[in-house]
């Protein structure tokens, strides 16, 4: 009985696997946003990231 | 299959013999043992009750063993020192006889086989091994033995005997084997274990309760 | 077919036979219609003859504590393999092993067409058992029967401690039989040899719900303690099949990296080397890179980042921004690097380079939007940014192999531990672990 369960799940993890090589998923941590407009080429400091004002020590050992 | 009919020579009762093949059977009104010779049936003895005993096979049970049909026609009822089982004869529906013995609700069917050059009854002794039909069996029990009575058609005469010797060889399998040393001559029984439900009983004796 | 006249005066019907108890005139009824060699008088503790008329007396015993009352009360009647069975004896049996004595109990079961078969309770565990007909093959370490191999489990000595009811043996309180039992669960081959005489029984494992099913009776059965002798491992018969599926699975997966690792373009679409520079860094420091065309199906994009920093740290704040959807993935991320020596030796932090892979990026005009930051202390420092298109996530291969892996391992260690704790049990118990001794029954 578990080894049917195994191998429907073995099943499930390798298609999950191929279809996310297939859609290009990734394990990084992005955010998406929409609707930049086209003017931020012309003026890119215009485009706030969500990122902006990170300010980072890492001092080291 | 035809089936003769006689009258009892003690009390005139009708006599129908299943089996063609029969030299023995016992009239069931007046208890009388009867021979068949080749023109009558003469009385030689006589047989008391049978003991009380709790096999549910009787006399005109039907059943199936492998694919033969088999409808039981006769018994004898041994004893010995820790109890007793019955030899139940049975007709197969070829015509052949063979013996469905219970022993505490332990069946087991077997046929006589014509085996030479088997051991007197001295000369055997637990765990001596013996080949026949390419199978080997080896001595588990002697049972001196008694018969304690007789019922319906036999294949032999057998109103006068007493003591009588049992050798039982088992094997691996459901196989088994018997030494009947109960003639001058010893007889070989081959057969095998079956279980109840194998051997499809019909007209069973019904036990209260049951 | 014509069965001919009825007899007349054949054997009676068998009932059941109601008898007084010659030792204190309490009633008895034989209910195993001529198969009983002993019964018990529940009144007076006598064991009887039931094969003599009269009843005589072979035993009488103490019960050395009050009655101890069976689990299936005796006269009960239940269904195993599809034939009903009547309760008819009971009887409770004890060994001792390091001084500690072990009671289990066992019951007669009879059909008047089948015969008798046999249970036995120890701790919640039952057994369905017979008498063999063919006779096993034994050698110390083993045995063999039907066809099957059993492991030696265990020999000990059997007393029988106290009866009640009908038996088919010539039973006494008293009597000690010495027994070796066989495992190949779920069934356990057991040889009681009793006066030089070898019985052979063949059982099967069978959980109290089952018999209190079976035999109707109310409440619960009592709760299994520990691993029995031959009951059945849920999980052991399936370890073998679950690591041939997963070595299958394993295959299976450097199939598809391989696939997709080939599938993959990986295809460099920018490469550009930017200085920053701390004295402009007042002004605003985000600029746009080109534009550059992610060709294809939806796949990643990887943007990488080089920068030689030493003891410092730079921080990209990127943007990847469709051109003309407005779509856009943002991140931001560190390079940093450091060396130095102490009392340990010499150590590192970081790395001068960095690598992100962004999903499921649809095809079109691309570019990125950067803006730095850095270290205070650094005063300018150049940084290569390399993008590629469709490239491979090795990690979601890690993570589908951890995922396969897990299961098969959680199931070995309980299936290891299962017989672990059956084994405790018997002649060969498996080695202590820890340091702690054991008990080894």
């Amino acid at each position: 009985m578990f080894r049917k369960l195994y191998l429907l799940y073995g099943a499930l993890v390798l298609s999950s696997a191929g279809f996310g090589q297939y859609r290009g998923w990734s394990l990084d941590t992005v955010n998406q946003l929409k609707n930049v407009p086209k003017s931020v080429r012309d003026n890119p400091g215009s485009y706030r990231s969500v990122y902006s004002g990170y300010h980072h020590y890492t001092g080291g050992k | 299959m035809s089936q003769p009919v006689a009258n009892c020579p003690n009390c005139g009762a009708k006599i129908v013999f299943r089996w063609s093949s029969s030299v023995q059977t016992v009239c069931e009104y007046c208890k009388s043992i009867l021979v068949r010779t080749d023109v009558d049936l003469k009385k030689v003895g006589q047989v008391a009750d049978l003991p009380p005993d709790s096999s549910p096979i009787q006399i005109s049970t039907e059943g199936k063993y492998g694919n033969k049909a088999f409808v039981v026609v006769g018994r004898i009822l041994y004893g010995y020192d820790q109890g007793g089982w019955n030899e139940w004869h049975v007709m197969m529906n070829d015509g052949t006889s063979a013996w469905l013995s219970d022993a505490q609700s332990e069946y087991a069917l077997s046929l006589s086989s014509k085996a030479v050059n088997l051991p007197a009854a001295a000369q055997v002794h637990v765990g001596q091994q013996f080949t026949w039909n390419n199978q080997s069996y080896t001595v588990s029990v002697i049972t001196p033995a008694h018969y304690r009575g007789v019922e319906g058609e036999l294949p032999f005469q057998y109103w006068d005997k007493t003591d009588v010797t049992f050798v039982d060889l088992r094997t691996e399998s459901r196989n088994f084997a018997t030494l009947d040393y109960s003639d001058p001559e010893p007889a070989l029984y081959l057969g095998e274990f079956v279980e109840f439900d194998e051997l499809n009983l019909k007209n069973l004796r019904s036990f209260e309760g049951w | 077919m014509s069965a001919g006249t009825p007899p007349l005066s054949g054997p009676p019907k068998p009932q059941a036979r109601a008898l007084n108890c010659p030792k204190c005139g309490a009633a008895i009824t034989l209910h195993s219609f001529g198969q009983a060699v002993t019964v018990v008088c529940a009144s007076c503790h006598s064991i009887l003859d039931a094969k003599d008329p009269n009843l005589a007396i072979l035993q009488r015993f103490e019960a050395a504590t009050r009655d101890v009352k069976p689990l299936i009360p005796l006269g009960t009647r239940g269904k195993l393999r599809g034939t009903d069975y009547e309760l008819i004896g009971f009887q409770r049996r004890s060994t001792q092993v390091d001084g500690i004595t072990y009671y289990w109990h066992e019951y007669v079961l009879f059909n008047p067409y089948k015969g008798i078969r046999y249970l036995s309770e120890y701790n919640g565990h039952w057994n369905d058992i017979s008498i063999c007909k063919t006779l096993p093959i034994a050698d110390g370490g083993g045995a063999n029967y039907l066809g099957e191999t059993y492991k030696h489990f265990q020999s000990a000595d059997a007393d029988t401690d106290f009866v009640l009811g009908e038996f088919p043996w010539q039973v006494r309180v008293g009597e000690k039989a010495a027994v070796t039992d066989y495992v190949h669960p779920p069934r356990v081959l057991s040889g009681e040899k009793l006066d030089k005489e070898v019985t052979w029984s063949i059982g099967e494992y069978m959980y109290g719900r089952e018999i209190w099913e079976s035999f109707k009776l109310p409440g619960d059965p009592p709760a299994p303690i520990g691993v029995y002798e031959n009951q059945p491992s849920p999980v052991t018969l399936n370890v073998t099949g679950m690591w041939v599926a997963f070595a299958a699975f394993a295959v299976f997966l450097l199939v598809l990296m391989a696939v997709f690792d080939m599938r993959a373009k990986k295809e460099p679409v920018l490469q550009e080397t930017y200085q920053y520079n701390r004295a402009e860094s007042k002004a605003e420091t985000s600029f746009v890179t080109d534009v550059f065309e992610l060709t294809g199906h939806t796949s990643t994009v990887e943007v990488k980042t080089f920068a030689p920093v030493s003891n410092h740290w730079i921080y990209l704040n990127y943007a990847l921004i469709n051109q003309d959807s407005g779509q856009a993935w943002d991140f931001g991320r560190e390079v940093s690097y450091y060396s130095g020596y102490d009392s340990d030796g010499s150590w590192t932090e970081g790395k001068q380079h960095d690598s992100v892979v962004i999903p499921s990026v649809p095809p079109g005009h691309y570019y990125l939007r950067i803006e730095p930051e850095a270290d205070p202390s650094l005063p300018n420092i150049p940084y290569t940014v390399e993008v590629i298109h469709d490239v491979p996530v090795f990690g979601i291969y890690g993570i589908a192999f951890l995922a396969l892996l897990v299961p098969v391992v959680i199931i070995s260690f309980r299936a290891y531990t299962f017989e672990r704790s059956r084994w405790s049990e018997s002649d060969h118990p498996p080695m202590e672990l820890s340091s702690s001794s054991g008990d080894d029954e």
